[in-house]
């Protein structure tokens, strides 16, 4: 596992995502649902952060604040120290219903990103057929999105998002809708590729197997106030086993902190 | 011979024969529709209220038996082709270019409109007052403007073409699903022309081409009405036979056009499942 942030920085320079106070209203001063309120995270240059909870209790706009899709109500978002006001390069996202451009075979799509005059990558053909090969898509190139079953197209969005070379990969549920197997073989790919790339990962997920499988820490969203209420440090060695004594551990706890509601006044 | 070869040559067997099925019934359709008329043909008395199928297919060949001479309008001279035709070809006259200028500036509105928000506010009420008057209550000023020929056919034929393309591109546009541009602004396109360019026109694409397949359809019925008042063409025709008590000719020119439409209707649809081979 290569961390970048282990050059000998300081402290406050492997803080690649700082959130200081973010809240997030959505709706009118009379009828208004507070998404995220106070939550104050950092995630370290490297590191595989997820993001865990209910439905409907901010994760997805915890993500989408960090991308710069949504604006916080209060509160600032900062990548490198720097704080974010719309999207960016620097970060990738991965939906959950995969948004791909129907439109667009699947090497268009993952060249898209490559098209812009603001991404100057020497060999923009080399680098769409690398990422084909890292995803395993060879022979699907030329294959419209709604040939593909769900876990291709997934593939071909966490592609899409790498081929821009993003420092930070901003997942919302991404296998949420594909079948189990599938699953266990995507998260080992993306394992391999967030080795390879040592990107920064913050990946949202309701399924607590699958954030114990992947991530180095474990952040828990509470439903009902849109805070972040712990943060599990998961020490287990990759590849993980599921049915090892630890890793059930981990799930228990965590299964725990989600069921009980948050103890803030 | 394994299970799956099997079941595939029998499901094979049955869309076949479910197509045939179709298709015979189709035929007995349009024969009992034949018969039909043809009875009633038989039975209506003076006999001209209804010619018989006989009599309007006899018609149909004579639209091609005789040949008539249009003038070609902007360059002046003239054609000698087929009445038939050539009556057609005189409709067409002003049938394409009330189209395709109709359609143009109308998908050109809409997509502005579906796109820049402050332009919607701007004519989102004066589209609500115009868009209800039927194409064909223009006659007046397409005939105080243009003159009752190819002009002011034309200009009718644009104004439904308009409507039709215009709410094909607005709606398009405008249900552009949000995370086809949240993904790609998230990949460096902002929120600008280059967003119009490269997320909103092609998703819209299905339902543009859509609307300009209805609009075509549509200004058939338009401009066959704007004939009505005496632009020349396959709409002046069936009402001048009709007044010469000639139904059957009529009746001919009707199918004469209904064959120009289906013929259309095809060609549209072929380049469109080329053009929108993902959809």
């Amino acid at each position: 596992m290569a961390l970048k942030g282990t050059e000998g920085s300081a402290a406050t320079e492997s803080r690649k995502i700082e959130l200081r106070n973010v809240s997030k209203t959505y709706g009118t001063e009379e009828e208004s649902v507070q998404a995220l309120s106070d939550v104050s995270i950092t995630v370290e240059t490297g590191e595989f952060c997820c993001v865990v909870g209910e439905s409907g209790c901010g994760k997805t706009t915890l993500l989408r604040t960090i991308a710069g899709l949504e604006e916080p109500s209060n509160g600032s978002v900062l990548i490198d120290g720097e704080e974010v006001t719309e999207p960016g390069l620097d970060r990738g996202m991965v939906f959950q219903e995969y948004a791909l451009f129907p439109w667009r075979t699947v090497r268009e799509n993952i060249r898209f990103g490559l098209e812009r005059p603001a991404c100057d990558c020497p060999d923009c053909a080399a680098r769409v057929r690398e990422l084909i090969d890292l995803v395993e898509l060879g022979g699907f190139e030329e294959k419209y999105p709604n040939e593909l079953s769900g876990g291709m197209k997934q593939r071909v969005g966490i592609a899409r998002s790498l081929a821009v070379d993003p420092e930070i990969l901003l997942m919302d549920e991404p296998f949420g809708s594909v079948d189990a197997r599938t699953r266990d073989r995507l998260h080992s790919e993306l394992l391999d590729i967030w080795e390879q790339t040592g990107q920064t990962v913050v990946f949202v997920t309701h399924d607590i197997d699958e954030a114990v499988t992947l991530a180095d820490r474990v952040m828990v969203m509470d439903s009902d106030t849109g805070t972040v209420q712990s943060t599990v440090s998961v020490g287990l060695d990759r590849p993980r086993d599921r049915t090892d004594h630890g890793f059930v551990g981990y799930v228990a706890r965590i299964r725990d902190e989600v069921a009980s509601p948050a103890n803030i006044s | 011979m394994s299970l799956n070869t099997d079941i595939s040559r029998v499901t094979r067997g049955i869309r076949f024969e479910r197509g045939l099925r179709r298709y015979l019934r189709g035929l007995g359709g349009l024969g009992l529709f034949l018969a039909v008329w043809w009875v009633g043909a038989i039975m209506t008395q003076p006999s001209y209220l209804v010619p018989s199928p006989l009599d309007s297919a006899r018609a149909f060949l004579g639209l091609f038996a005789t040949s008539t001479a249009v003038v070609v309008p902007l360059l002046g001279s003239e054609l000698v082709l087929p009445t038939g035709p050539a009556h057609l070809l005189e409709t067409l006259f002003h049938y394409v270019p009330g189209l395709l200028l109709g359609a143009v500036s109308g998908i050109s509105l809409g997509l502005a409109m579906g796109w820049n928000g402050t332009l919607d506010d701007w004519l989102r009420p004066l589209v609500r007052i115009l868009r209800p008057i039927p194409p064909l209550a223009w006659i007046v000023f397409a005939i105080v403007w243009f003159g009752i020929h190819h002009a002011g056919a034309a200009f009718i034929v644009f104004i439904g073409a308009f409507w039709i393309n215009f709410y094909g591109a607005y709606g398009g546009v405008e249900n552009t699903p949000g995370e086809l541009t949240d993904a790609a602004s998230t990949l460096g396109v902002e929120r600008d022309l280059s967003m119009l360019k490269l997320v909103a026109l092609p998703s819209a694409a299905p339902q543009v081409l859509t609307a300009f397949r209805t609009s075509i359809g549509r200004s058939w019925m338009i401009v066959v009405g704007a004939e009505l008042f005496g632009a020349p063409g396959v709409g002046y025709e069936i009402i001048n036979a009709s007044n010469n008590l000639a139904m059957a000719t009529s009746v001919a020119y009707m199918f004469l056009i209904s064959l120009a439409f289906l013929c259309m209707d095809v060609a549209f649809r072929l380049t469109e499942r080329r053009v929108l081979s993902w959809h």
